[in-house]
């Protein structure tokens, strides 16, 4: 115990030990702190409220606390809820997002996980001939109206060909931090750019207005960040034990799903978390695939702007339903997604 | 970084099915992610270019593309529609010049740099010296168009949101994480409360602060009209409105950065950050020479992250001010929008693609440029 | 292609389609009829209706619903891609002509013409023959009625000792006279002009009000947008710069973020008792009478569109005082010219649907239009219907039963009835590629002077540039002929 008498000033401004804070301190990073999350509930708060008010407490308003000065009514809940099918988006949101985001998850960590530990040599002559294949179809496609299926067939068969023939004879190739890096690059591109000839694509397939469009939308944007999340994640755990399950035997997929998976588990719940918040919330593709069978939650919030002014009310009831469910999942994967950023973009 | 290891060579060349399935085992895994991005990524991005390049119209039973070259480029950068993307160009003064000037001499001694030091090599230059002239050529539009008489254009309104935006952001998120890397109590009640406004979907938000900000009805209405402006509002003038869109932003990206940095301050070196407080360090210096240098490499990457998606920003201004007052607050993916919805497919699939121009020279210089060099001392 | 021959066989079902009503056991049992519209009021009504509706005749109703700004590309991809997931649209005739292009709407002409129980007789004029009609043929059910109108606050105006107004001029007076006054009784200022000049909103069809009671004085054939003859703008000239002064100045006395409201925002506020004046369209009247949210039950009044006393003379383009002979329509010397602004919503089928769905989706808006629903639908407030029909212009029960008294009836109606029947009504734009013109042209250069980005001059420059440009781009001739069509120009 340290029984040394300290003056004021220095018992105020200076730690008792290495682990606390001076008192002064203390209180500034408490204030600061608290400041925020006013900051951050302040808003919350007032959509909270407003699920709670009628035309007359918002247009008459501002009202801060129900009870005291408007009366709380269901109204807005009841009309949301139980008159309108709200149900309906709200399950085409959970189905979309939680499967977009599995699949997302499967489908970039197998690729991360391939890019870590393999080396990919990719002739520079397949891509461009796929390329030029690619541009020679929508070319025919678009501008000769061949039929679709007949253009790729086509292209596949020439695609084949061009494989055993020319492009044996090339040296050039890119290597795995190319391929990384190209996949990660997609995220770059605004949606804005893919989203009408996607829409195409689906109408093409007849599933427009289907969750499966939703969901490999969804799928394919998300795909870049698991990429990048998890070759981290990967990158970051000791070969060896890969190494003896290999030397016993076992192929790649399974020492993939066995070993590698668990001992990054922590960081695929962090990616999960993000790429699912990503969905959960996505608008503008939403907007353009769905129309009545699949509409998502965010499509319906943005409709609830109408010409007889914004439902605030109303939109107020889905913001409110749709925050709650990430809320508590975020809450409850809390311990893994700050180990599993730990255990990823930490490491780098 | 880890060097890829190939395992698969060493792998015993058996005649099995099983064994052939193992050994092409790289190409499968990551077939899956190179034909999802391809017919999601690729093929949209083809088809967008020749609609870039065409004129729609619609005609008996469906549409038509004609094919016009260049035109639609043309009438975004230099024709009738230049002041919606690059906007009006004010009168150079002095302030001007002088900014310019400070920008492009910062850039030839990056440049300079680059090939006094030794080892350049073609791509590198060839890439350094794009960046360069991307980077010169975007200050020159915001110089001249924040200019007194000029009106920025999309693309400055969307830089603004971009540089501004994840700036503070940034800025933010570092100083709540280092206070909640403090030894306090109650450090994961904050951290699942700051985290809650991702969450939210950004159509809410923008709707959120509508309501939050009215002037006329939201809880901030009395306090405002209480110290007399009353009469004035946010929405009517261009940086007020600019900077609402950017206070939405903030409220909803500011946590991802913090949630990041906050995992990275906690995981910085505590032995070493013991002995500098035991030698009396000062909490500055502490920071600069142990906290920072530790969270450098993830700091790098969060903000390439945001980065790239804050080029993406349409919901929140178009919900709050529909891209007013006048273009003040239209970003790049809202032109392109307003565009598409009114027909014009050409002309939003060309502001589509000025953007990913951008958007990718910007990203990918950073990744270059700040998160290479940032996460070269690792590992 | 598919479209023709589907087209053909249609012709043969028109026949039948005279007789849906009459056969009572369910002639649409099992059919399923896709229709789109906007969210909210539009909506409301047709969602209402649907299960009576199927109860009746079997068809199951499909109401979707997406936010306004996006209606018209949603319906426009989903047609144009040959997707059709969407069966009928309830839509703005605006976009009628875009459609017509694509040859996506079905000609209703032969079934209006066989059905009884819609009433034509009874449906206004001017829906009848301009809005619901292209070329001659009938494309479009009309299920709303749409023109702006002028609402004031009698008891503010009668306070401050100010009349009416009738003119642009005066508008502006009373706006100043009243503008700070406390209107509601909440101890803080209100305003005296409330007008929506949102960005991406309604904002460019306020100008088209102004502008049009200074170009338009001869009837709605002469046209307001362009000159009849050779396709010019009629932007370059006084009536143009006059409106746009007059939206300057009545910002003034607006509320501060007066630029950031559009319509949605505005009712309300005239509802909730904070403006003297203010420019809508019908729905701020039964808005106004719905006790949940309105605090002006009883103290206002409605009245035709302001006009002008000196109007544009084409030639020489500046403006000349009324007389007989130039301003023939003018009431008290003033011209007014009232704007069909939008046209009314109305209802629309989609010429691939199945020849079933296309009969049941007509009987369904046949429905919803007789007089037997829309007279009560257009009393109340969240239908987002307006009286269209003659027969729900006189004070009737429902109008009792949905809050509005004889003298507030008196008004308001009075005020649909002068301008529907008035004929210098100004029909809104339709030709090709309208919303090029109205949408992105004439709002973004209105917002941006509006803005201050920039000048009188620049804006009327810019407005004119970008029509002739747009002009060019899609062919004058062939502009200047739908323009003439859809007006009735000779």
């Amino acid at each position: 115990m340290n029984v040394e008498p300290r003056s004021l000033a220095r018992r105020l401004f200076e730690p008792a030990s290495i682990d606390s804070q001076a008192p002064v301190a203390r209180v500034v990073t408490y204030a600061l702190l608290f400041l925020w999350t006013l900051i951050v509930l302040v808003p919350l708060y007032w959509v909270l409220i407003t699920s709670f008010k009628g035309p007359g407490d918002v247009d008459n308003g501002p009202f801060y606390l129900p009870f005291v000065d408007f009366a709380p009514s269901l109204n807005a809940w009841n009309f949301m809820l139980v008159e309108n099918p709200t149900l309906g988006p709200y399950l085409n949101s959970v189905v979309v997002a939680v499967s977009s985001t599995l699949l997302a998850v499967l489908i970039g960590s197998l690729a991360a996980y391939a890019l870590v530990r393999i080396r990919f040599q990719v002739k520079l002559a397949a891509i461009a001939v796929f390329l030029i294949l690619l541009a020679a179809v929508i070319a025919a496609v678009a501008t000769f109206g061949v039929k679709w299926q007949v253009a790729v067939s086509v292209a596949v068969a020439l695609f084949g060909i061009a494989l055993f023939t020319l492009v044996g004879r090339t040296k050039a190739a890119v290597g795995n931090t190319d391929i990384e890096f190209w996949i990660i690059s997609n995220r770059i591109m605004p949606p804005i750019v893919a989203v009408l000839p996607i829409y195409v694509m689906f109408q093409q397939l007849r599933l427009l207005d289907t969750q499966v469009a939703l969901i490999a939308t969804y799928t394919a944007v998300n795909l870049p960040i698991v990429v990048w999340l998890t070759r981290d994640f990967f990158a970051g755990i000791p070969l060896d034990l890969e190494e003896s399950a290999e030397i016993d035997g076992a192929s790649k997929f399974r020492v993939f799903f066995t070993i590698a998976l668990p001992l990054v588990r922590s960081g695929l719940v962090a990616t999960f978390l993000l790429v699912l918040i990503l969905a959960w919330n996505e608008y503008l593709v939403a907007l353009f695939l769905s129309n009545v069978e699949a509409q998502t939650m965010p499509v319906l919030v943005s409709a609830q702007n109408t010409t007889r002014g914004p439902q605030w009310w109303n939109m107020s009831v889905l913001i409110v339903v749709m925050i709650a469910p990430v809320v508590v999942i975020s809450t409850l994967l809390q311990k893994h997604i700050a180990r599993g950023l730990l255990a990823g973009a930490v490491k780098g | 970084m880890t060097a890829p290891v190939d395992t698969t060579m060493e792998a015993a060349h058996g005649q099995g099915w099983a064994e052939r399935l193992d050994r092409r085992s790289g190409g499968i895994m990551v077939l899956p992610a190179v034909i999802v991005l391809l017919c999601f990524a690729i093929f949209p991005l083809i088809i967008s270019a020749y609609l870039a390049l065409s004129r729609f119209a619609l005609a008996p039973g469906g549409f038509t593309l004609k094919f016009i070259g260049l035109t639609n480029f043309r009438k975004v950068l230099v024709g009738s529609q230049q002041y919606h993307l690059l906007g009006q160009f004010g009168a150079f003064g002095l302030v001007q010049w002088l900014s310019v000037g400070l920008v492009a001499a910062g850039l030839l001694v990056l440049l300079g740099r680059y090939f006094t030091r030794g080892g350049p090599t073609v791509l590198g230059t060839v890439g350094r010296v794009l960046a360069a002239a991307v980077a010169m050529g975007l200050t020159m539009l915001a110089v001249a168009t924040v200019a007194p008489g000029g009106v920025p254009g999309t693309v400055v309104n969307t830089l603004l949101y971009v540089v501004v935006g994840v700036f503070v952001q940034f800025a933010l998120g570092l100083g709540l994480a280092l206070l909640c890397g403090q030894p306090i109590r109650g450090r994961n009640f904050f951290r699942v409360v700051f985290f809650i406004p991702l969450m939210v979907t950004p159509v809410g938000i923008a709707y959120t602060f509508r309501m939050l900000a009215d002037m006329q009805k939201g809880p901030f209405a009395p306090l405002v009209r209480a110290f007399g402006v009353g009469e004035w509002s946010w929405a009517t003038e261009a940086w007020s409105a600019r900077l609402m869109v950017l206070i939405g932003d903030t409220w909803q990206w500011t946590p991802f950065m913090f949630i990041v940095l906050l995992a990275a301050v906690e995981n910085q070196p505590r032995d070493q950050v013991e002995a500098a407080q035991l030698d009396g360090a000062s909490g500055f210096q502490i920071f600069r020479d142990i906290t920072w240098p530790a969270i450098a490499p993830v700091a790098a990457t969060v903000v390439l992250i945001r980065l790239i998606e804050a080029f993406k920003i349409i919901d929140l201004p178009n919900v709050l001010t529909g891209g007013g007052p006048g273009l003040a607050t239209e970003s790049m993916t809202l032109h392109s929008f307003i565009s598409w919805r009114t027909q014009d497919l050409g002309s939003s699939a060309a502001v589509g693609y000025m953007l990913l121009f951008i958007s990718t020279i910007v990203c990918v210089s950073f990744f270059n440029f700040v998160v290479r060099p940032a996460r070269r001392f690792e590992a | 292609m598919k479209i023709r021959s589907l087209l053909a066989g249609v012709s043969a079902i028109c026949a039948l389609a005279g007789a849906p009503a009459q056969a009572q056991d369910k002639p649409f049992a099992g059919v399923t009829v896709n229709v789109i519209t906007q969210t909210g009021a539009i909506q409301e009504p047709l969602q209402r209706r649907a299960p009576d509706f199927e109860a009746l005749s079997g068809a199951k109703i499909n109401i979707i619903a997406v936010p306004f700004s996006d209606l018209y590309q949603k319906i426009l991809t989903d047609w144009a891609s040959g997707t059709n997931s969407v069966d009928a649209a309830v839509f703005a005739p605006q976009w009628m002509v875009d459609y017509i292009a694509g040859g996506y709407l079905d000609d209703l002409t032969p079934r209006v013409d066989a059905d009884k129980d819609i009433q034509q007789d009874d449906v206004g004029a001017f829906f009848r023959d301009f809005s619901e009609k292209y070329n001659g043929k009938t494309y479009m059910i009309t299920l709303d009625g749409d023109f702006h109108m002028m609402y004031y606050r009698k008891d503010i105006l009668d306070a401050a000792g100010q009349k009416v107004p009738t003119t642009w001029d005066e508008y502006l007076e009373v706006a100043k006279a009243t503008h700070g006054k406390d209107m509601n009784g909440d101890g803080t200022p209100d305003f005296g002009s409330c007008i929506a000049k949102k960005r991406n909103a309604q904002s460019y069809w306020f100008v088209t009000d102004v502008v049009g009671s200074m170009t338009q004085s001869k009837g709605t054939n002469q046209g307001t947008f362009f000159n009849t003859k050779d396709m010019t703008p009629l932007v370059n000239n006084d009536a143009f710069r006059k409106a746009l002064d007059f939206l300057s100045e009545s910002t003034k006395y607006g509320p501060p973020d007066e630029l950031n409201l559009d319509v949605s925002d505005t009712r309300p506020l005239f509802a909730s008792g904070r403006c003297a004046l203010n420019l809508d369209w019908g729905d701020v009247g039964t808005i106004s009478i719905d006790p949940a949210q309105s605090k002006v039950m009883g103290k206002w009044g409605a009245a035709v569109m302001p006009g002008a006393k000196e109007v544009l003379n084409w030639d020489t383009g500046k403006l000349e005082a009324c007389s007989a002979e130039i301003c023939p329509h003018a009431v008290d010397g003033v011209n007014h010219a009232p704007f069909a602004a939008f046209g009314g919503w109305g209802g629309g089928i989609n010429a691939a649907a199945d020849p079933k769905v296309k009969d049941a989706a007509y009987a369904f808006f046949s429905y919803m239009t007789q007089p037997a629903q829309s007279n009560a639908d257009v009393t109340v407030g969240g239908t987002g219907f307006n009286p269209y029909r003659a027969s729900q212009l006189s004070y009737s029960d429902l109008w009792k039963k949905a809050n509005m008294s004889e003298e507030e009836a008196k008004v308001y109606l009075g005020a649909i009835n002068a301008s529907m029947s008035s004929p210098n009504m100004i029909l809104d734009l339709r030709i090709p590629q309208n919303q090029k013109y109205q949408q992105v042209v004439l709002d973004e250069a209105v917002s941006r002077f509006l803005a201050g980005e920039i000048d009188k001059e620049a804006t009327v420059k810019a407005v004119e540039d970008g029509w002739n440009e747009l002009n060019d781009e899609i062919g004058k001739d062939e502009q200047l002929q739908f323009y003439n069509a859809t007006i009735g120009a000779k």
